[in-house]
C-alpha cells in the first residue's frame, strides 16, 4: 500500500509535524475563549489528544508528569473521575483517564498517588443496573451502549472486568441487534454506526464475537462508504471523518476491511486536514478539532498509513499498549 | 472512548468552515476580557454553591446570566435546564442536589415526600399548581430542543418533567400532557425525519401512552400508519422503515391474524416496497427494507416471522416471484448496481431454501451479475471476491 500513497500528491501527504504542534498549542489556549466553554471535555481531549500524539510517534509531546498530575487531580475519594478538577466524576471521564493512565504506564501511580485502581473499578462497576445488565453514565445519567462499551474498556484494562455482570450486559446488547446485522442505541432503534462500535467492541471484549452476524453486519459497513471515498454512519447521510473509525475499526473487528476501497478513504481523510496548522476536521475545508483529529488519525492507522504506530480497533489506543497492559 | 453526542453539541467542529486562526490584537483583548468576566461569574457559583445555599436568589441569577455567556452548555447540561441556566461543572451529582433543592422551591414542598392534602380543594389546588410548573418547564425545553435537537440531555430533562405528570396529575391530565407530548415528536420528526434520538423518543412516549398508568392500550395500529405516513412523505426514510420493521410482528400478533390474513398483508408489503423500487432503485433504504422482508421469507427462525405458517413450497414461490420482479428493475435501470446485488443474494437464497446447487443458469447469471457488480461499484471488490468464493465454495463442498 506505501507505494500508492507515495503516488499521492503533496497535499494529501501526513503533515505530522503539524499535527503534532496542533495537540500541543490546545493547552496553551488559555486566552481563548473557547477554551474555556469546553472545560467540560478537558479529560477527554487530553486522552483524544494524546493517543493521536502516540499514533503519531510522539509520545513524548506531552509532558508525562504533568499529565499524570492532571489526571489524578480529577479523581474524586468514589474512584471515579471528573473531566476537570472540580467537575464530578463520570463514566467517560473516567474511561479517559484509564486510558490516559495505561498509555503512558502510569498505573502505579495511580495506586500510590491516586485513589487505586479497585476504587476505580468499584465505581465503574457501580454504575451497571445489575436487572438489565446496562450501564449508566453516573448515578443520575441515562443509560447507552456507549456507557457499557466504556465500562468494558476501562475494567478489562484494569484486569477488574470480573467486578461487573458480563452475561447480562451481553444479553442487553444482542437486544439491540437488528434485521441489518446493526445494532442501536437500544433496544428497538435503528442501526447507527457509532453504536455498533460501540457493541461490537464490547462483545469482543466480552469474548461473545459469535453473537455478531459478520455478513451481514459487514455488507452494511462497507455500505457506508459513499463516492469520494469518505465513510457516512447511516444509510442515505453525509460523510464524516469521525466514521472513518467508529465503521473502519467495526470492519476491522470482523475481519472485513478489505470490503471497502482503503486507498480513497486515506484520501478523503489526508483531505480534511489542515496541512499548515494541523488538525483534521469532519470534511474537507471545515474547522479542526482534537477529536476529529484523533479518529482520523486511528482510520489512518488501521489503513496501515506509512509511519503511523499501529491502533487497537477494540481500545482505540496504541497497540503496545494494549499488548503490554493486557498480557497479549 | 468518545461520548459521540455531546462531543458532537459541545466540543468538536461540526460542519464549520475553516478560517484564518489569528486574532488581532483586539480581537485578543476582547477574548480576555470575556474569559476574565467568565471565569469570575463561574467563581461566585462555585462559591455560592459551595457554601450549600441553593436558595440563595443570587444563584439563581448568577447561573442564568452564565448560561446566557455559553449557551453550549444548554446541550450538555441536562435537567437543570430548568433554571435557565447552571453550569456544567456542578456535575451531575451536584446538578441532582440543587435540582431536588430547587424543586422543592418551586413546588412548595418535596416531591420526594408528598403529603395529603387536608381537603378536596387543597388537592384540586396542588395539581393546578403541579400541572402550571410541568407544563412551563416543558415549553421552556421547546426552543432548546428546536436549537438542538440531538441532545440527550435535554430530551431526558423533558422525560423526568413529563414523568412527574404520571406521579402528581389525575390519570386523565397526565394522559393529555403525554398525547401533546406524541404531538411534539412528530413535529419534530417533521422537522428532521432521521433524527434517531427523536425516534427513540417517540417509541418511549408511545410505551408510556400504552401503559396503565396513563389508562392506554395499544396503540401499534396508529404507530404503524404514522410510518405509512411518513414514508409517503419520503420513501428514502430508512428511519421510518425500520420502525415498520419493528411494529409488524406486534401488529399482526394483535390483529389476531390468520394465514390468510398474514399473507395479505406481506402481499401488500411486497407490492408497495416493489412500486418503490421501480421509482428509487438506487436508494439503499427501500433495499434494506426489501431485505427484511425476503429475511421473514427465508430465516424465518432467526427473523420475526410474519408468515410461520408458509411452507417451504409458499416460500420458495415468493422469493421466485420477487427475484422474477428485480429481474425487471433491470429493463429500466441496466447500471443499479443495487438491483444486481439483490438477484446475487436472493439467488443463492433460493438455493439455499431448496437445499440446491444453483444450476447452470443461475450459475451463469451470478457470474455476470457479479462482473456487473465488479464494474459498477469498484469500491467494495473485496467483497465482490468474498461472495464469489463463497458460491463457488459451496459448490466444491457437495
Amino acid at each position: 500500500m506505501s507505494q500508492t500513497f507515495q503516488q499521492l500528491p503533496e497535499e494529501l501527504q501526513l503533515a505530522t509535524s503539524a499535527h503534532v504542534k496542533y495537540i500541543q498549542s490546545l493547552d496553551s489556549r488559555k486566552d481563548e475563549y473557547d477554551y474555556w466553554l469546553t472545560e467540560h471535555l478537558r479529560l477527554n481531549g487530553l486522552y483524544w489528544g494524546l493517543t493521536a500524539l502516540h499514533l503519531l510517534g510522539h509520545p513524548d509531546a506531552l509532558p508525562r508528569a504533568e499529565t499524570i498530575d492532571f489526571v489524578l487531580s480529577c479523581q474524586h475519594d468514589s474512584g471515579g473521575f471528573g473531566a476537570a478538577p472540580g467537575h464530578d466524576a463520570h463514566m467517560l471521564s473516567t474511561v479517559s483517564a484509564v486510558q490516559i493512565l495505561a498509555t503512558i504506564d502510569a498505573f502505579d501511580e495511580l495506586e500510590t498517588r491516586g485513589k487505586g485502581k479497585a476504587q476505580v473499578g468499584k465505581y465503574i462497576a457501580n454504575l451497571q443496573n445489575r436487572e438489565t445488565g446496562t450501564f449508566a453514565g453516573d448515578e443520575w445519567g441515562e443509560e447507552d451502549t456507549r456507557f457499557l462499551y466504556g465500562a468494558f474498556n476501562a475494567l478489562s484494562l484494569l484486569g477488574l472486568l470480573d467486578l461487573v455482570d458480563v452475561d447480562k450486559a451481553v444479553n442487553h446488547i444482542a437486544a439491540c441487534a437488528n434485521f441489518d446485522g446493526g445494532y442501536g442505541v437500544s433496544p428497538g432503534a435503528e442501526s447507527h454506526a457509532g453504536q455498533i462500535f460501540t457493541c461490537v467492541a464490547a462483545l469482543t471484549i466480552a469474548g461473545r464475537q459469535d453473537l455478531v452476524d459478520k455478513e451481514r453486519l459487514g455488507r452494511w459497513l462497507s455500505e457506508r462508504q459513499i463516492a469520494g471515498g469518505g465513510l457516512n454512519g447511516r444509510p442515505e447521510k453525509k460523510e464524516d471523518v469521525c466514521y472513518s473509525w467508529w465503521v473502519l475499526s467495526s470492519l476491522e473487528m470482523i475481519g472485513k476491511t478489505h470490503w471497502i476501497d482503503k486507498d480513497q478513504l486515506v484520501a478523503f481523510i489526508l483531505r480534511c486536514q489542515d496541512p499548515e496548522r494541523g488538525g483534521i476536521s469532519d470534511r474537507p475545508g471545515d474547522m479542526v478539532d482534537v477529536w476529529h483529529t484523533v479518529f482520523g488519525l486511528a482510520g489512518l492507522s488501521l489503513l496501515q498509513y506509512p509511519g503511523l504506530q499501529p491502533v487497537d480497533e477494540v481500545y482505540c489506543m496504541p497497540k503496545s499498549t494494549t499488548a503490554r497492559v493486557l498480557g497479549r | 472512548m468518545a461520548d459521540q453526542g455531546r462531543i458532537q453539541q459541545g466540543g468538536s467542529q461540526h460542519g464549520i468552515a475553516r478560517t484564518s486562526r489569528v486574532r488581532t490584537d483586539d480581537q485578543r483583548q476582547r477574548d480576555l476580557d470575556r474569559i476574565a468576566k467568565y471565569r469570575d461569574l463561574e467563581d461566585q457559583v462555585r462559591a455560592l454553591a459551595a457554601a450549600g445555599d441553593y436558595t440563595a436568589p443570587a444563584l439563581f441569577q448568577l447561573t442564568s446570566r452564565l448560561l446566557r455567556l455559553n449557551p453550549e452548555y444548554y446541550t450538555t447540561l441536562g435537567w437543570v435546564l430548568m433554571l435557565d441556566g447552571v453550569l456544567e461543572f456542578f456535575s451531575f451529582r451536584h446538578y441532582s442536589t440543587l435540582f431536588h433543592q430547587l424543586l422543592v422551591i418551586v413546588l412548595g414542598r418535596d416531591p420526594a415526600r408528598p403529603r395529603l392534602p387536608d381537603s378536596w380543594e387543597d388537592w384540586y389546588n396542588t395539581e393546578t399548581q403541579d400541572l402550571a410548573v410541568i407544563k412551563s418547564e416543558l415549553a421552556f425545553t421547546i426552543p432548546l430542543l428546536l436549537e438542538s435537537p440531538k441532545c440527550y440531555w435535554i430530551w431526558s430533562y423533558r422525560l423526568w418533567t413529563l414523568q412527574q405528570a404520571i406521579a402528581r396529575l389525575r390519570p386523565a391530565l397526565a394522559r393529555k400532557i403525554w398525547e401533546e407530548e406524541l404531538g411534539l415528536a412528530s413535529k419534530m420528526l417533521g422537522k428532521d425525519r432521521r433524527n434517531f434520538h427523536a425516534w427513540g423518543y417517540r417509541r418511549h412516549v408511545v410505551t408510556q401512552l400504552e401503559s396503565a398508568a396513563l389508562q392506554g392500550s395499544s396503540m401499534v395500529e396508529a404507530e404503524f400508519a404514522y410510518t405509512q405516513n411518513m414514508i409517503e412523505t419520503d420513501l428514502s426514510n430508512f428511519s421510518a422503515w425500520h420502525s415498520r420493521s419493528r411494529l409488524i410482528p406486534r401488529l399482526l400478533e394483535e390483529r389476531g391474524a390468520g394465514e390468510e390474513a398474514r399473507r395479505a398483508f406481506l402481499d401488500k408489503e411486497l407490492t408497495q416496497i416493489r412500486e418503490a423500487l421501480n421509482v428509487g432503485p438506487e436508494d439503499q433504504s427501500l433495499w434494506y427494507y426489501h431485505q427484511f422482508l425476503v429475511l421473514n421469507l427465508v430465516a424465518p427462525e432467526k427473523h420475526p416471522a410474519m408468515t410461520p405458517g408458509f411452507t417451504r413450497d409458499d416460500r420458495v414461490a415468493y422469493l421466485t416471484r420477487e427475484i422474477d420482479e428485480i429481474k425487471e428493475l433491470l429493463e429500466d435501470y441496466a447500471d443499479v448496481k443495487l438491483i444486481y446485488e439483490g438477484l446475487f443474494e436472493y439467488t443463492v437464497y433460493l438455493c439455499r431454501l431448496q437445499e440446491r446447487q444453483p444450476d447452470a443458469g443461475e450459475r451463469a447469471d451470478l457470474a455476470a451479475w457479479l462482473a456487473k457488480l465488479r464494474q459498477l461499484d469498484p469500491m467494495r471488490n473485496g467483497r465482490w471476491a468474498d461472495l464469489e468464493r463463497e458460491v463457488s465454495l459451496e459448490g466444491g463442498n457437495e
